[in-house]
């Protein structure tokens, strides 16, 4: 270890929303700044761990453990690496959120596409698909079943209480560990939490992965995975060979955050980014009905920060954002980019209400609905 | 160099994430573009406002509003581009890359990271693996999974000697490994400079050897230079480094900033051809998505108060303190660990 009386910082303020300052004390500001424990700096880790009990109630606490991550979706990067042969079969949503499909191009395992509804991953489509993929006579097995199941990236839908404890059931009957990612867990717009995968595990088969970044910071690179000793260590020895530790000083300054909130500030400020992004989506949805009515079809997001808006009458919308969007002064990302066969045309576009404000959101789909119409005059002169 | 030849057909898989290509659009776009491609939550939501560093030699580092925005949101994958900068010049200034047109640069959340990553981007299962010997455990570590063939090289008081290497590549023709793909080896380890755990740092003469037997057999050298700057001596005294001599282009050089500011904030930087760098990129692009923010831009908003000078002047603090460190550690095993062969380092044959 370097000695930390080399290192040129010494002191350490932070202002937080409200005036309030933070001041780390020396023992403190030293822990920020030396390397520190792989799976986490031990009073954050702690406080999470008192966090996710108090939360989720995991049957099987006592035989569970916590660990920090460099942003949650490394913790998921780092559970493929750990869980995946080639060959392997892993379930998915269809579609799913975009990166984790990236993440399973380079690993190349065998995919499970599952479509959805509007509460996520159809258990009828699912049985019969692990059934085929069971039948298939390949050396590999059905490992894991990956969903996000609030608010889900990128249709925007919760996937209800029944719905999850189907999706268990099976995953139960196949052997599979399920990868509940769940970002969006904090932003949900009407004070009703559905009970977690987590809750829900009589079988210690769930890693749950948790995320600051829309909630604290996504930049500080902090988030959480909850779940069976076996896993965990799995991750941890891998992220001891990498990053060695998650960054220690974000790890300090958000436990002191929370540590000065106490719960109470906590829940305030999750009420305050609630309605925030309530607001937010309300403007979109106004935006929408405004001018796509007729033009394009979409759900009403219960929480998050996307809505997932379908085209009425083109079969693709991948050429028309990226190659024409950027003029037509509006950028969404193509559904192709998110289902499993990207090869298939689909009608389908994601967008993120999260930083663009009320007025811009209006003209941005006034845009978006005269590049609609251009495009389907421009496909109905091709044809 | 043909590149492909050393990756992984997992680092080859790799593809961009094309939300995080979408961001380059707002750079061309005009200032009209309603960009809702990105799934970036809103920075105003986040609770920590501003904040103010001390430091040690009493001036402070202000991270006003807008910083403080860049310290919590997220950033690009290859890093926080004032920071980014700053490495390049630096790299340039110290190195002096012969092929630098050809090489990027990219911060990393510690460099073991980025070694991690370059091990992975070409190492596949029984793959081989030159490396000094004794070597760093925490490179040991991140290669167990793959059960490499190892090809350990012996060395004396100044490092890995270019004699061992050349026997165990012997087995091998040049002229008939350097395009071939499977069971050659194709990567070389090193720490040039206060070699872990041996201490000891390899002369320019040796340097040069190793280099040109690296390039006889198509070996990509990574050089693992976290002690660079607290080398003990004049820093124009400094052998080259490896970089510093790539006329192949074929060095990927890990620098680290754990030993001259801080070791918790985890930030390292790459330097090697950018075909490979690129990979290590999309790989970050999949999984921590990028260094740190908030230590990137206090490691930045630091170089930027010091300036060169002032940064060459905390690392020549640290290299003296480090050399006092040493001289007591000499004292006290002379003292009690004296005896005929206890820690002499035994010459190559």
């Amino acid at each position: 270890m370097p000695n930390p009386e080399k290192f040129p910082f010494r002191e350490m303020t932070v202002t937080l929303e409200g005036g309030k300052k933070l001041t780390l004390s020396k023992e403190t500001l030293s822990a920020g700044l030396q390397y520190g424990p792989s799976h986490g700096y031990l009073p954050f880790r702690n406080q999470l761990k008192r966090m996710v009990e108090q939360w989720h109630a995991p049957p099987r606490w006592a035989e569970s453990d916590l660990i920090v991550t460099v942003g949650n979706q490394d913790g998921i990067s780092k559970a493929l690496d750990m869980l995946l042969d080639p060959e392997d079969f892993i379930v998915v949503p269809d579609p799913c959120y975009s990166d984790f499909l990236c993440m399973l191009s380079s690993l190349a395992p065998q995919i499970v596409a599952v479509s959805v509804d509007d509460q996520g991953m159809r258990p009828d489509i699912l049985q019969s698909a692990l059934e085929k993929a069971i039948s298939s006579g390949s050396t590999g097995i059905p490992k894991a079943l990956y969903l996000v199941p609030n608010s889900c990236n990128p249709t925007g839908t919760n996937m209800g209480e029944e719905r999850r404890q189907e999706i268990y059931a099976i995953a139960q009957q196949y052997d599979l560990i399920i990868l509940e990612d769940d970002p969006y867990c904090f932003l949900q717009f009407n004070d009703k939490y559905l009970p977690s995968f987590l809750s829900m595990d009589v079988d210690g088969r769930v890693l749950r992965f948790d995320s600051f970044s829309k909630v604290v910071s996504s930049g500080l690179r902090i988030g959480f995975v909850t779940g069976p000793p076996p896993l965990l260590q799995g991750i941890t020895l891998h992220m001891q060979a990498s990053c060695i530790c998650p960054p220690m000083l974000s790890q300090v300054l958000i436990h002191e955050l929370l540590t000065s909130w106490g719960d109470e500030g906590f829940k305030k400020h999750i009420s305050d980014i609630c309605q925030f992004y309530k607001e937010q989506r309300d403007a979109m949805i106004q935006a929408l009905k405004t001018h796509l009515t007729g033009i394009c079809e979409w759900i009403v997001p219960e929480g998050g920060i996307f809505v997932w808006l379908k085209v009425l009458h083109l079969s693709d919308t991948s050429a028309m954002l990226l190659e024409r969007g950027a003029k037509g002064d509006i950028v969404l990302v193509p559904g192709r980019e998110f289902m499993v066969d990207s090869t298939k045309p689909s009608p389908y576009m994601r967008a993120a209400y999260s930083c663009v404000t009320p007025e811009e959101m209006m003209k941005g789909m006034e845009n978006l609905a005269k590049l609609i119409q251009k495009e389907i005059e421009l496909q109905s002169t091709h044809t | 160099m043909k590149y492909s030849r050393f990756l992984t057909q997992v680092s080859r898989n790799r593809q961009p994430s094309l939300i995080r290509e979408m961001t380059n659009l707002l750079a061309q776009a005009s200032p009209e573009l309603v960009f809702m491609a990105g799934g970036l939550p809103n920075a105003q939501m986040f609770p920590f406002q501003a904040g103010s560093i001390t430091l040690k030699d009493g001036r402070a580092l202000t991270i006003h509003p807008k910083l403080m925005m860049d310290c919590l949101q997220y950033g690009p994958t290859p890093g926080y581009p004032p920071l980014v900068k700053q490495l390049k010049d630096l790299t340039q200034q110290l190195h002096s890359p012969p092929r630098w047109a050809e090489m990027d640069l990219i911060v990393t959340a510690g460099s073991q990271d980025g070694l991690c990553k370059a091990l992975e981007m070409m190492i596949s299962p029984g793959d081989y693996v030159v490396t000094q010997e004794p070597c760093y455990t925490g490179t040991l570590s991140i290669l167990k999974p793959y059960k490499p063939r190892y090809l350990p090289i012996s060395g004396d008081q100044n490092g890995m000697c270019p004699e061992a290497l050349k026997a165990a590549l012997s087995k091998w023709k040049p002229e008939e490994v350097q395009d071939t793909e499977k069971d050659v080896p194709k990567v070389l380890y090193v720490n040039p400079n206060a070699c872990n755990p041996t201490g000891v740092s390899l002369p320019e003469d040796r340097r040069q050897e190793i280099y040109k037997i690296a390039s006889e057999y198509n070996l990509i050298i990574l050089e693992d230079d976290p002690y660079y700057f607290v080398q003990f001596g004049d820093r124009k005294d400094f052998p080259p480094s490896f970089l510093s001599m790539d006329v192949d282009c074929r060095v990927i050089r890990f620098d680290s900033f754990s030993k001259i500011l801080s070791s918790g904030l985890r930030i390292g930087y790459v330097t090697g051809p950018k075909p490979l760098v690129e990979r290590i990129v999309l790989h970050a692009q999949v999984s921590l998505l990028h260094a740190p923010a908030m230590s990137q831009v206090l490691v930045s908003e630091l170089l930027k108060l010091w300036g060169d000078e002032g940064f060459f002047k905390h690392t020549d603090a640290v290299q003296a303190f480090y050399l006092d460190q040493r001289n007591a550690m000499l004292e006290a095993a002379e003292k009690h660990l004296s005896g005929p062969d206890l820690f002499t380092v035994p010459l190559c044959h």
